[in-house]
Protein backbone atom coordinates (compact mmCIF):
# COMPACT_ATOMS: atom_id res chain seq x y z
CA UNK A 1 0.00 0.00 0.00
CA UNK A 2 2.68 2.43 1.08
CA UNK A 3 4.85 1.24 -1.78
CA UNK A 4 2.13 2.03 -4.35
CA UNK A 5 1.66 5.52 -3.03
CA UNK A 6 5.39 6.12 -3.32
CA UNK A 7 5.34 5.06 -7.00
CA UNK A 8 2.48 7.44 -7.72
CA UNK A 9 4.25 10.26 -5.97
CA UNK A 10 7.46 9.58 -7.86
CA UNK A 11 5.57 9.47 -11.16
CA UNK A 12 3.85 12.74 -10.34
CA UNK A 13 7.15 14.44 -9.50
CA UNK A 14 8.64 13.11 -12.70
CA UNK A 15 5.78 14.40 -14.87
CA UNK A 16 5.78 17.78 -13.14
CA UNK A 17 9.52 18.20 -13.57
CA UNK A 18 9.40 17.29 -17.27
CA UNK A 19 6.55 19.73 -17.74
CA UNK A 20 8.49 22.33 -15.79
CA UNK A 21 11.61 21.92 -17.96
CA UNK A 22 9.57 22.44 -21.09
CA UNK A 23 7.60 25.36 -19.82
CA UNK A 24 10.79 27.09 -18.64
CA UNK A 25 12.73 26.41 -21.79
CA UNK A 26 14.00 29.62 -23.34
CA UNK A 27 14.76 29.43 -27.02
CA UNK A 28 18.01 31.06 -27.99
CA UNK A 29 20.13 31.80 -31.05
CA UNK A 30 22.84 29.15 -31.13
CA UNK A 31 26.20 30.71 -30.20
CA UNK A 32 28.45 27.66 -30.46
CA UNK A 33 29.82 28.89 -33.78
CA UNK A 34 31.67 31.65 -31.87
CA UNK A 35 34.83 30.30 -30.36
CA UNK A 36 34.51 30.52 -26.59
CA UNK A 37 31.32 32.62 -26.43
CA UNK A 38 31.62 35.52 -23.98
CA UNK A 39 27.94 35.98 -23.24
CA UNK A 40 24.93 33.74 -22.60
CA UNK A 41 23.20 32.89 -25.90
CA UNK A 42 20.65 35.54 -26.95
CA UNK A 43 16.99 34.80 -26.23
CA UNK A 44 14.99 34.46 -29.42
CA UNK A 45 11.86 32.36 -29.73
CA UNK A 46 11.84 32.26 -33.54
CA UNK A 47 8.20 31.55 -34.36
CA UNK A 48 6.72 33.38 -31.40
CA UNK A 49 8.89 36.43 -32.11
CA UNK A 50 7.97 36.61 -35.77
CA UNK A 51 4.30 36.17 -35.01
CA UNK A 52 4.29 38.98 -32.44
CA UNK A 53 6.39 41.26 -34.63
CA UNK A 54 4.34 40.35 -37.71
CA UNK A 55 7.31 39.22 -39.76
CA UNK A 56 5.88 35.97 -41.03
CA UNK A 57 5.06 37.23 -44.51
CA UNK A 58 8.61 38.04 -45.49
CA UNK A 59 11.28 35.66 -44.26
CA UNK A 60 13.92 37.52 -46.31
CA UNK A 61 13.91 40.45 -43.86
CA UNK A 62 16.35 38.25 -41.94
CA UNK A 63 17.12 35.36 -44.29
CA UNK A 64 18.28 37.47 -47.20
CA UNK A 65 20.05 36.69 -50.48
CA UNK A 66 22.47 38.92 -52.38
CA UNK A 67 23.66 38.76 -56.00
CA UNK A 68 27.32 38.93 -57.12
CA UNK A 69 27.25 42.74 -56.98
CA UNK A 70 26.12 42.74 -53.36
CA UNK A 71 22.65 43.91 -54.28
CA UNK A 72 19.85 42.30 -52.29
CA UNK A 73 17.52 40.09 -54.32
CA UNK A 74 14.04 41.09 -53.16
CA UNK A 75 12.02 37.95 -53.65
CA UNK A 76 14.48 35.25 -52.61
CA UNK A 77 15.21 33.99 -49.14
CA UNK A 78 17.85 31.83 -47.45
CA UNK A 79 16.11 30.25 -44.46
CA UNK A 80 17.83 26.95 -45.22
CA UNK A 81 21.19 28.54 -44.38
CA UNK A 82 22.70 29.72 -41.13
CA UNK A 83 23.87 33.33 -40.99
CA UNK A 84 27.37 32.00 -40.37
CA UNK A 85 27.45 30.32 -43.78
CA UNK A 86 27.88 33.73 -45.38
CA UNK A 87 29.00 35.92 -42.46
CA UNK A 88 32.40 34.81 -41.21
CA UNK A 89 33.56 35.54 -37.67
CA UNK A 90 36.16 38.06 -38.84
CA UNK A 91 35.97 40.67 -41.55
CA UNK A 92 37.45 39.26 -44.78
CA UNK A 93 37.39 40.54 -48.40
CA UNK A 94 34.44 38.26 -49.25
CA UNK A 95 32.45 39.38 -46.23
CA UNK A 96 32.41 42.93 -44.97
CA UNK A 97 29.99 42.24 -42.11
CA UNK A 98 31.37 39.93 -39.42
CA UNK A 99 28.91 37.55 -37.76
CA UNK A 100 28.45 39.26 -34.40
CA UNK A 101 27.80 42.57 -36.11
CA UNK A 102 25.41 40.95 -38.59
CA UNK A 103 23.28 39.66 -35.70
CA UNK A 104 23.47 42.88 -33.70
CA UNK A 105 22.67 45.21 -36.57
CA UNK A 106 19.82 43.06 -37.82
CA UNK A 107 18.16 42.72 -34.43
CA UNK A 108 18.88 46.10 -32.83
CA UNK A 109 18.26 48.35 -35.82
CA UNK A 110 14.71 47.04 -36.18
CA UNK A 111 14.04 47.25 -32.43
CA UNK A 112 15.19 50.86 -32.36
CA UNK A 113 13.13 51.69 -35.41
CA UNK A 114 9.95 50.01 -34.20
CA UNK A 115 10.45 51.29 -30.63
CA UNK A 116 9.88 47.73 -29.38
CA UNK A 117 12.05 44.78 -28.43
CA UNK A 118 15.38 44.63 -26.56
CA UNK A 119 18.33 46.94 -27.37
CA UNK A 120 20.69 46.56 -24.37
CA UNK A 121 23.21 43.72 -24.05
CA UNK A 122 21.61 42.14 -21.00
CA UNK A 123 18.10 42.22 -22.43
CA UNK A 124 19.15 39.65 -25.04
CA UNK A 125 22.12 37.97 -23.36
CA UNK A 126 20.19 37.21 -20.18
CA UNK A 127 22.07 35.67 -17.25
CA UNK A 128 20.07 33.14 -15.30
CA UNK B 1 12.45 55.03 -24.09
CA UNK B 2 14.17 53.62 -27.17
CA UNK B 3 14.84 57.05 -28.62
CA UNK B 4 16.32 58.20 -25.29
CA UNK B 5 18.62 55.17 -25.15
CA UNK B 6 19.50 55.71 -28.78
CA UNK B 7 20.41 59.33 -28.01
CA UNK B 8 22.66 58.65 -25.00
CA UNK B 9 24.35 55.69 -26.68
CA UNK B 10 24.63 57.44 -30.04
CA UNK B 11 24.95 61.21 -30.62
CA UNK B 12 25.66 61.99 -26.95
CA UNK B 13 28.79 59.83 -27.03
CA UNK B 14 30.23 61.89 -29.88
CA UNK B 15 29.15 65.17 -28.27
CA UNK B 16 30.98 64.14 -25.08
CA UNK B 17 34.15 63.27 -26.97
CA UNK B 18 33.94 66.54 -28.89
CA UNK B 19 33.63 68.56 -25.66
CA UNK B 20 36.47 66.52 -24.19
CA UNK B 21 38.89 67.17 -27.08
CA UNK B 22 37.93 70.83 -27.55
CA UNK B 23 38.24 71.33 -23.78
CA UNK B 24 41.71 69.78 -23.72
CA UNK B 25 42.91 71.98 -26.59
CA UNK B 26 41.37 75.08 -25.00
CA UNK B 27 43.05 74.30 -21.69
CA UNK B 28 46.46 73.76 -23.28
CA UNK B 29 46.19 77.09 -25.11
CA UNK B 30 45.18 78.78 -21.90
CA UNK B 31 48.19 77.43 -20.03
CA UNK B 32 50.61 78.36 -22.82
CA UNK B 33 49.12 81.85 -22.89
CA UNK B 34 49.56 82.22 -19.14
CA UNK B 35 53.15 81.05 -19.35
CA UNK B 36 53.84 83.51 -22.17
CA UNK B 37 52.45 86.37 -20.16
CA UNK B 38 53.90 85.65 -16.74
CA UNK B 39 56.83 83.29 -16.99
CA UNK B 40 58.20 83.46 -20.48
CA UNK B 41 61.74 83.27 -19.04
CA UNK B 42 61.32 79.49 -18.99
CA UNK B 43 61.85 79.47 -22.76
CA UNK B 44 65.44 80.42 -22.15
CA UNK B 45 66.12 77.02 -20.66
CA UNK B 46 63.19 74.83 -21.74
CA UNK B 47 64.78 71.81 -23.40
CA UNK B 48 63.22 68.94 -25.28
CA UNK B 49 65.84 66.54 -24.04
CA UNK B 50 65.36 67.33 -20.36
CA UNK B 51 61.59 67.47 -20.74
CA UNK B 52 61.33 63.98 -22.14
CA UNK B 53 63.99 62.70 -19.76
CA UNK B 54 61.81 63.78 -16.86
CA UNK B 55 58.54 62.54 -18.40
CA UNK B 56 59.98 59.08 -19.02
CA UNK B 57 61.70 58.91 -15.66
CA UNK B 58 58.38 59.52 -13.96
CA UNK B 59 56.69 56.86 -16.07
CA UNK B 60 59.02 54.13 -14.86
CA UNK B 61 57.52 52.64 -11.71
CA UNK B 62 59.60 53.39 -8.62
CA UNK B 63 62.40 55.26 -10.34
CA UNK B 64 61.50 58.62 -8.70
CA UNK B 65 62.72 58.71 -5.11
CA UNK B 66 59.47 60.04 -3.68
CA UNK B 67 57.55 57.09 -5.13
CA UNK B 68 59.89 54.70 -3.36
CA UNK B 69 59.07 56.33 -0.03
CA UNK B 70 55.42 55.21 -0.18
CA UNK B 71 55.50 51.99 -2.21
CA UNK B 72 51.97 50.84 -1.39
CA UNK B 73 50.35 54.09 -2.45
CA UNK B 74 52.32 54.30 -5.68
CA UNK B 75 51.73 50.65 -6.60
CA UNK B 76 47.99 51.19 -6.30
CA UNK B 77 48.30 54.54 -8.04
CA UNK B 78 50.24 53.24 -11.06
CA UNK B 79 47.90 50.29 -11.45
CA UNK B 80 44.84 52.49 -11.12
CA UNK B 81 45.96 55.05 -13.69
CA UNK B 82 46.86 52.31 -16.16
CA UNK B 83 43.57 50.44 -15.78
CA UNK B 84 41.53 53.64 -15.85
CA UNK B 85 42.38 53.91 -19.55
CA UNK B 86 43.03 50.31 -20.55
CA UNK B 87 39.78 48.80 -19.23
CA UNK B 88 37.22 50.97 -21.06
CA UNK B 89 39.28 51.15 -24.28
CA UNK B 90 39.65 47.39 -24.62
CA UNK B 91 36.25 46.41 -23.18
CA UNK B 92 34.30 44.04 -25.39
CA UNK B 93 30.97 45.84 -25.02
CA UNK B 94 32.53 49.23 -25.83
CA UNK B 95 34.40 47.91 -28.87
CA UNK B 96 31.32 46.00 -30.07
CA UNK B 97 29.21 49.17 -29.94
CA UNK B 98 31.93 51.17 -31.66
CA UNK B 99 32.22 48.55 -34.38
CA UNK B 100 28.49 48.61 -35.04
CA UNK B 101 28.51 52.34 -35.71
CA UNK B 102 31.96 52.83 -37.26
CA UNK B 103 32.67 49.42 -38.89
CA UNK B 104 36.01 49.42 -37.14
CA UNK B 105 37.23 47.37 -34.19
CA UNK B 106 40.32 46.34 -32.27
CA UNK B 107 41.43 43.70 -29.80
CA UNK B 108 39.46 43.25 -26.58
CA UNK B 109 39.85 41.68 -23.18
CA UNK B 110 38.01 38.56 -22.39
CA UNK B 111 34.93 39.59 -20.37
CA UNK B 112 36.07 37.73 -17.24
CA UNK B 113 39.48 39.44 -17.34
CA UNK B 114 37.86 42.87 -17.79
CA UNK B 115 35.51 42.11 -14.93
CA UNK B 116 38.43 41.34 -12.60
CA UNK B 117 40.33 44.47 -13.69
CA UNK B 118 37.19 46.51 -13.03
CA UNK B 119 37.13 45.19 -9.46
CA UNK B 120 40.78 46.24 -9.05
CA UNK B 121 39.86 49.78 -10.15
CA UNK B 122 36.95 49.89 -7.71
CA UNK B 123 39.11 48.66 -4.84
CA UNK B 124 41.84 51.20 -5.68
CA UNK B 125 39.27 53.97 -5.44
CA UNK B 126 38.10 52.65 -2.08
CA UNK B 127 41.74 52.61 -1.01
CA UNK B 128 42.21 56.28 -2.05
CA UNK B 129 39.05 57.21 -0.21
CA UNK B 130 40.10 55.44 3.01
CA UNK B 131 43.57 56.97 2.76
CA UNK B 132 42.05 60.44 2.70
CA UNK B 133 40.21 59.72 5.93
CA UNK B 134 42.88 57.77 7.79
CA UNK B 135 46.33 59.23 6.94
CA UNK B 136 46.70 62.52 8.89
CA UNK B 137 48.94 64.38 6.36
CA UNK B 138 46.51 63.58 3.58
CA UNK B 139 43.42 64.19 5.66
CA UNK B 140 44.74 67.67 6.41
CA UNK B 141 44.79 68.52 2.69
CA UNK B 142 41.50 66.80 1.84
CA UNK B 143 38.46 68.81 0.85
CA UNK B 144 34.94 67.59 0.29
CA UNK B 145 35.43 68.01 -3.45
CA UNK B 146 38.12 65.30 -3.40
CA UNK B 147 35.49 62.75 -2.46
CA UNK B 148 33.20 64.12 -5.12
CA UNK B 149 35.85 63.52 -7.78
CA UNK B 150 36.53 60.00 -6.55
CA UNK B 151 32.80 59.36 -6.78
CA UNK B 152 32.62 60.67 -10.36
CA UNK B 153 35.38 58.26 -11.42
CA UNK B 154 33.90 55.38 -9.45
CA UNK B 155 30.40 55.72 -10.86
CA UNK B 156 31.01 54.40 -14.42
CA UNK B 157 33.05 51.49 -13.07
CA UNK B 158 30.58 50.51 -10.35
CA UNK B 159 27.49 50.82 -12.56
CA UNK B 160 29.28 49.04 -15.44
CA UNK B 161 30.16 46.19 -13.11
CA UNK B 162 26.63 45.93 -11.71
CA UNK B 163 25.11 46.09 -15.21
CA UNK B 164 27.44 43.42 -16.59
CA UNK B 165 26.35 41.03 -13.83
CA UNK B 166 22.70 41.99 -14.24
CA UNK B 167 22.28 41.99 -10.46
CA UNK B 168 19.30 44.36 -10.32
CA UNK B 169 17.55 47.20 -12.19
CA UNK B 170 19.53 46.29 -15.30
CA UNK B 171 18.13 48.86 -17.69
CA UNK B 172 18.58 51.75 -15.25
CA UNK B 173 22.05 50.56 -14.40
CA UNK B 174 23.12 50.78 -18.04
CA UNK B 175 21.49 54.19 -18.45
CA UNK B 176 23.23 55.51 -15.30
CA UNK B 177 26.45 53.94 -16.53
CA UNK B 178 26.39 55.60 -19.91
CA UNK B 179 25.46 59.02 -18.52
CA UNK B 180 28.08 58.88 -15.74
CA UNK B 181 30.75 57.85 -18.28
CA UNK B 182 29.87 60.79 -20.49
CA UNK B 183 29.77 63.13 -17.50
CA UNK B 184 33.29 62.09 -16.55
CA UNK B 185 34.56 62.70 -20.09
CA UNK B 186 33.00 66.15 -20.18
CA UNK B 187 34.37 67.10 -16.75
CA UNK B 188 37.98 66.02 -17.41
CA UNK B 189 39.25 69.19 -19.18
CA UNK B 190 37.55 71.64 -16.82
CA UNK B 191 38.31 70.15 -13.40
CA UNK B 192 41.17 68.74 -11.40
CA UNK B 193 41.10 65.70 -13.69
CA UNK B 194 43.00 67.84 -16.17
CA UNK B 195 46.19 66.77 -14.37
CA UNK B 196 46.04 63.80 -16.74
CA UNK B 197 47.20 65.94 -19.67
CA UNK B 198 48.84 68.72 -17.63
CA UNK B 199 51.23 66.30 -15.95
CA UNK B 200 53.62 66.08 -18.96
CA UNK B 201 53.81 69.92 -19.06
CA UNK B 202 54.62 70.06 -15.36
CA UNK B 203 57.36 67.49 -15.93
CA UNK B 204 58.74 69.44 -18.89
CA UNK B 205 58.80 72.57 -16.74
CA UNK B 206 60.49 71.05 -13.70
CA UNK B 207 62.58 68.65 -15.78
CA UNK B 208 64.06 71.53 -17.77
CA UNK B 209 64.68 73.65 -14.74
CA UNK B 210 66.40 70.86 -12.84
CA UNK B 211 68.26 69.42 -15.82
CA UNK B 212 69.22 72.54 -17.72
CA UNK B 213 69.67 75.08 -14.94
CA UNK B 214 70.46 73.26 -11.73
CA UNK B 215 72.03 70.27 -13.51
CA UNK B 216 70.22 67.90 -11.22
CA UNK B 217 67.66 65.15 -11.52
CA UNK B 218 64.06 65.88 -10.67
CA UNK B 219 63.15 62.32 -9.82
C1 LIG C 1 13.65 38.45 -37.15
C2 LIG C 1 14.49 37.74 -38.07
C3 LIG C 1 13.96 36.45 -38.68
C4 LIG C 1 12.83 36.30 -39.46
C5 LIG C 1 11.84 37.36 -39.92
C6 LIG C 1 12.81 34.89 -39.82
N1 LIG C 1 13.86 34.24 -39.25
FE1 LIG C 1 14.29 32.28 -39.44
N2 LIG C 1 15.95 32.51 -38.24
C7 LIG C 1 16.37 33.71 -37.72
C8 LIG C 1 17.60 33.50 -37.00
C9 LIG C 1 18.41 34.57 -36.29
C10 LIG C 1 17.90 32.12 -37.11
C11 LIG C 1 19.14 31.41 -36.55
C12 LIG C 1 20.17 31.45 -37.64
C13 LIG C 1 21.53 31.01 -37.20
O1 LIG C 1 21.67 30.41 -36.13
O2 LIG C 1 22.51 31.26 -37.97
C14 LIG C 1 16.84 31.52 -37.90
C15 LIG C 1 16.77 30.18 -38.24
C16 LIG C 1 15.81 29.64 -39.08
C17 LIG C 1 15.76 28.28 -39.51
C18 LIG C 1 16.81 27.22 -39.13
C19 LIG C 1 17.96 27.35 -40.08
C20 LIG C 1 18.93 26.19 -39.98
O3 LIG C 1 19.58 25.91 -40.99
O4 LIG C 1 19.05 25.63 -38.88
C21 LIG C 1 14.67 28.12 -40.31
C22 LIG C 1 14.22 26.86 -40.99
C23 LIG C 1 14.03 29.41 -40.40
N3 LIG C 1 14.74 30.31 -39.62
C24 LIG C 1 12.90 29.66 -41.13
C25 LIG C 1 12.28 30.89 -41.26
C26 LIG C 1 11.10 31.14 -42.04
C27 LIG C 1 10.35 30.08 -42.89
C28 LIG C 1 10.80 32.45 -41.90
C29 LIG C 1 9.63 33.23 -42.50
C30 LIG C 1 8.32 32.77 -42.11
C31 LIG C 1 11.80 33.03 -41.00
N4 LIG C 1 12.66 32.04 -40.64
C32 LIG C 1 11.82 34.35 -40.61
C33 LIG C 1 15.76 34.93 -37.85
C34 LIG C 1 14.60 35.16 -38.55
C1 LIG D 1 23.43 33.55 -48.59
C2 LIG D 1 24.39 34.31 -47.85
C3 LIG D 1 23.88 35.10 -46.64
C4 LIG D 1 23.15 34.62 -45.58
C5 LIG D 1 22.66 33.21 -45.32
C6 LIG D 1 22.98 35.74 -44.69
N1 LIG D 1 23.56 36.88 -45.22
FE1 LIG D 1 23.58 38.74 -44.38
N2 LIG D 1 24.52 39.47 -46.01
C7 LIG D 1 24.98 38.73 -47.08
C8 LIG D 1 25.66 39.60 -48.03
C9 LIG D 1 26.33 39.16 -49.33
C10 LIG D 1 25.55 40.91 -47.51
C11 LIG D 1 26.06 42.19 -48.11
C12 LIG D 1 27.45 42.43 -47.62
C13 LIG D 1 28.01 43.72 -48.16
O1 LIG D 1 27.24 44.63 -48.47
O2 LIG D 1 29.23 43.80 -48.21
C14 LIG D 1 24.84 40.79 -46.24
C15 LIG D 1 24.55 41.86 -45.42
C16 LIG D 1 24.01 41.76 -44.16
C17 LIG D 1 23.76 42.88 -43.27
C18 LIG D 1 24.02 44.36 -43.56
C19 LIG D 1 23.02 44.90 -44.56
C20 LIG D 1 21.65 44.97 -43.99
O3 LIG D 1 20.76 44.31 -44.54
O4 LIG D 1 21.45 45.64 -42.97
C21 LIG D 1 23.25 42.36 -42.12
C22 LIG D 1 22.86 43.12 -40.87
C23 LIG D 1 23.15 40.91 -42.29
N3 LIG D 1 23.62 40.59 -43.54
C24 LIG D 1 22.65 40.03 -41.34
C25 LIG D 1 22.38 38.68 -41.58
C26 LIG D 1 21.74 37.77 -40.63
C27 LIG D 1 21.29 38.14 -39.23
C28 LIG D 1 21.63 36.55 -41.24
C29 LIG D 1 20.98 35.27 -40.69
C30 LIG D 1 19.59 35.40 -40.27
C31 LIG D 1 22.22 36.68 -42.56
N4 LIG D 1 22.66 37.98 -42.74
C32 LIG D 1 22.32 35.65 -43.49
C33 LIG D 1 24.84 37.37 -47.25
C34 LIG D 1 24.13 36.52 -46.42
C1 LIG E 1 12.03 43.60 -38.61
C2 LIG E 1 12.00 43.91 -37.23
C3 LIG E 1 12.67 42.99 -36.19
C4 LIG E 1 13.83 42.27 -36.33
C5 LIG E 1 14.75 42.16 -37.53
C6 LIG E 1 14.05 41.63 -35.05
N1 LIG E 1 13.05 41.95 -34.17
FE1 LIG E 1 12.89 41.33 -32.23
N2 LIG E 1 11.18 42.34 -32.04
C7 LIG E 1 10.57 43.11 -33.02
C8 LIG E 1 9.34 43.67 -32.51
C9 LIG E 1 8.37 44.57 -33.28
C10 LIG E 1 9.22 43.20 -31.18
C11 LIG E 1 8.08 43.49 -30.19
C12 LIG E 1 7.06 42.42 -30.32
C13 LIG E 1 5.91 42.67 -29.39
O1 LIG E 1 6.00 42.20 -28.25
O2 LIG E 1 4.99 43.35 -29.81
C14 LIG E 1 10.39 42.38 -30.91
C15 LIG E 1 10.63 41.74 -29.70
C16 LIG E 1 11.74 40.98 -29.42
C17 LIG E 1 12.00 40.32 -28.16
C18 LIG E 1 11.08 40.33 -26.95
C19 LIG E 1 10.08 39.26 -27.18
C20 LIG E 1 9.04 39.16 -26.13
O3 LIG E 1 8.35 38.16 -26.14
O4 LIG E 1 8.91 40.11 -25.35
C21 LIG E 1 13.19 39.66 -28.28
C22 LIG E 1 13.90 38.83 -27.22
C23 LIG E 1 13.68 39.91 -29.62
N3 LIG E 1 12.79 40.72 -30.28
C24 LIG E 1 14.85 39.39 -30.12
C25 LIG E 1 15.28 39.58 -31.43
C26 LIG E 1 16.51 39.03 -31.95
C27 LIG E 1 17.50 38.19 -31.18
C28 LIG E 1 16.59 39.44 -33.25
C29 LIG E 1 17.70 39.15 -34.26
C30 LIG E 1 17.98 37.80 -34.56
C31 LIG E 1 15.39 40.23 -33.54
N4 LIG E 1 14.64 40.30 -32.40
C32 LIG E 1 15.13 40.82 -34.76
C33 LIG E 1 11.04 43.34 -34.27
C34 LIG E 1 12.18 42.79 -34.83
C1 LIG F 1 18.62 42.34 -29.82
C2 LIG F 1 19.37 41.36 -29.12
C3 LIG F 1 20.84 41.61 -28.80
C4 LIG F 1 21.39 42.68 -28.11
C5 LIG F 1 20.68 43.91 -27.57
C6 LIG F 1 22.79 42.41 -27.97
N1 LIG F 1 23.09 41.21 -28.57
FE1 LIG F 1 24.89 40.32 -28.61
N2 LIG F 1 24.16 38.85 -29.82
C7 LIG F 1 22.84 38.71 -30.19
C8 LIG F 1 22.68 37.52 -31.02
C9 LIG F 1 21.39 37.02 -31.62
C10 LIG F 1 23.97 36.95 -31.15
C11 LIG F 1 24.36 35.66 -31.90
C12 LIG F 1 24.70 34.44 -31.07
C13 LIG F 1 24.23 34.41 -29.66
O1 LIG F 1 24.96 34.92 -28.78
O2 LIG F 1 23.14 33.89 -29.38
C14 LIG F 1 24.88 37.81 -30.38
C15 LIG F 1 26.23 37.59 -30.22
C16 LIG F 1 27.07 38.31 -29.39
C17 LIG F 1 28.46 38.00 -29.15
C18 LIG F 1 29.25 36.87 -29.80
C19 LIG F 1 29.00 35.58 -29.08
C20 LIG F 1 29.66 35.55 -27.73
O3 LIG F 1 28.92 35.34 -26.74
O4 LIG F 1 30.89 35.72 -27.63
C21 LIG F 1 28.92 38.91 -28.24
C22 LIG F 1 30.30 38.99 -27.64
C23 LIG F 1 27.83 39.80 -27.93
N3 LIG F 1 26.72 39.42 -28.65
C24 LIG F 1 27.91 40.86 -27.05
C25 LIG F 1 26.91 41.81 -26.90
C26 LIG F 1 27.09 43.06 -26.18
C27 LIG F 1 28.35 43.47 -25.45
C28 LIG F 1 25.94 43.74 -26.28
C29 LIG F 1 25.62 45.13 -25.75
C30 LIG F 1 26.48 46.18 -26.20
C31 LIG F 1 25.00 42.90 -27.04
N4 LIG F 1 25.65 41.75 -27.39
C32 LIG F 1 23.69 43.24 -27.31
C33 LIG F 1 21.81 39.53 -29.83
C34 LIG F 1 21.92 40.70 -29.11
C1 LIG G 1 34.69 56.76 -19.98
C2 LIG G 1 33.80 56.31 -19.17
C3 LIG G 1 33.45 54.85 -19.11
C4 LIG G 1 34.03 53.89 -18.33
C5 LIG G 1 35.20 54.08 -17.38
C6 LIG G 1 33.34 52.65 -18.57
C7 LIG G 1 33.65 51.45 -17.96
C8 LIG G 1 32.89 50.28 -18.05
C9 LIG G 1 33.04 49.12 -17.22
C10 LIG G 1 34.11 48.99 -16.15
C11 LIG G 1 32.10 48.20 -17.58
C12 LIG G 1 31.86 46.81 -16.96
C13 LIG G 1 32.95 45.85 -17.22
C14 LIG G 1 32.72 44.57 -16.48
O1 LIG G 1 32.62 44.56 -15.24
O2 LIG G 1 32.66 43.55 -17.16
C15 LIG G 1 31.33 48.78 -18.66
C16 LIG G 1 30.28 48.17 -19.32
C17 LIG G 1 29.54 48.75 -20.32
N1 LIG G 1 29.69 50.06 -20.81
FE1 LIG G 1 31.01 51.43 -20.19
N2 LIG G 1 32.34 52.85 -19.50
C18 LIG G 1 32.37 54.19 -19.86
C19 LIG G 1 31.55 54.82 -20.76
C20 LIG G 1 30.55 54.19 -21.49
C21 LIG G 1 29.71 54.84 -22.49
C22 LIG G 1 29.78 56.32 -22.88
C23 LIG G 1 28.86 53.88 -22.98
C24 LIG G 1 27.78 53.99 -24.02
C25 LIG G 1 27.98 54.23 -25.25
C26 LIG G 1 29.16 52.63 -22.30
C27 LIG G 1 28.52 51.41 -22.52
C28 LIG G 1 28.71 50.24 -21.79
C29 LIG G 1 27.93 49.04 -21.94
C30 LIG G 1 26.76 48.83 -22.91
C31 LIG G 1 28.45 48.10 -21.01
C32 LIG G 1 28.00 46.65 -20.82
C33 LIG G 1 26.86 46.47 -19.89
C34 LIG G 1 26.47 45.00 -19.92
O3 LIG G 1 27.32 44.12 -20.05
O4 LIG G 1 25.27 44.74 -19.83
N3 LIG G 1 30.19 52.86 -21.40
N4 LIG G 1 31.83 50.05 -18.92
Amino acid sequence: MKYKRFVWLAALIFILSVFNVYSQEILVVDNTIFNRPQRPAAVFDHDDHNEKAQLEEDCSICHHVYDENNVRIEDESSEDSLCSECHSLKKIPENSIPLRMAFHNRCKQCHFKSDKGPVLCGECHIRK
Amino acid sequence: MHSFINFIMGPMVWISFLIFFCGVIFKLFQVIKQVNEKENFIYTYLSVKHSFRSIFAWMIPFLPVSTRKSPVFYTVSYLFHLLLFIVPIFLLSHVALFEESMQWSWMTFNDTVADTLTLIVIFSLIFFMIRRVVVPEVKFLTRLSDFFFILIVALPFVTGFLAYHQFFAYKWMVITHVISGELMLILIPFTRFSHMFMAPLTRAYTGSEFGNVRHAKDW
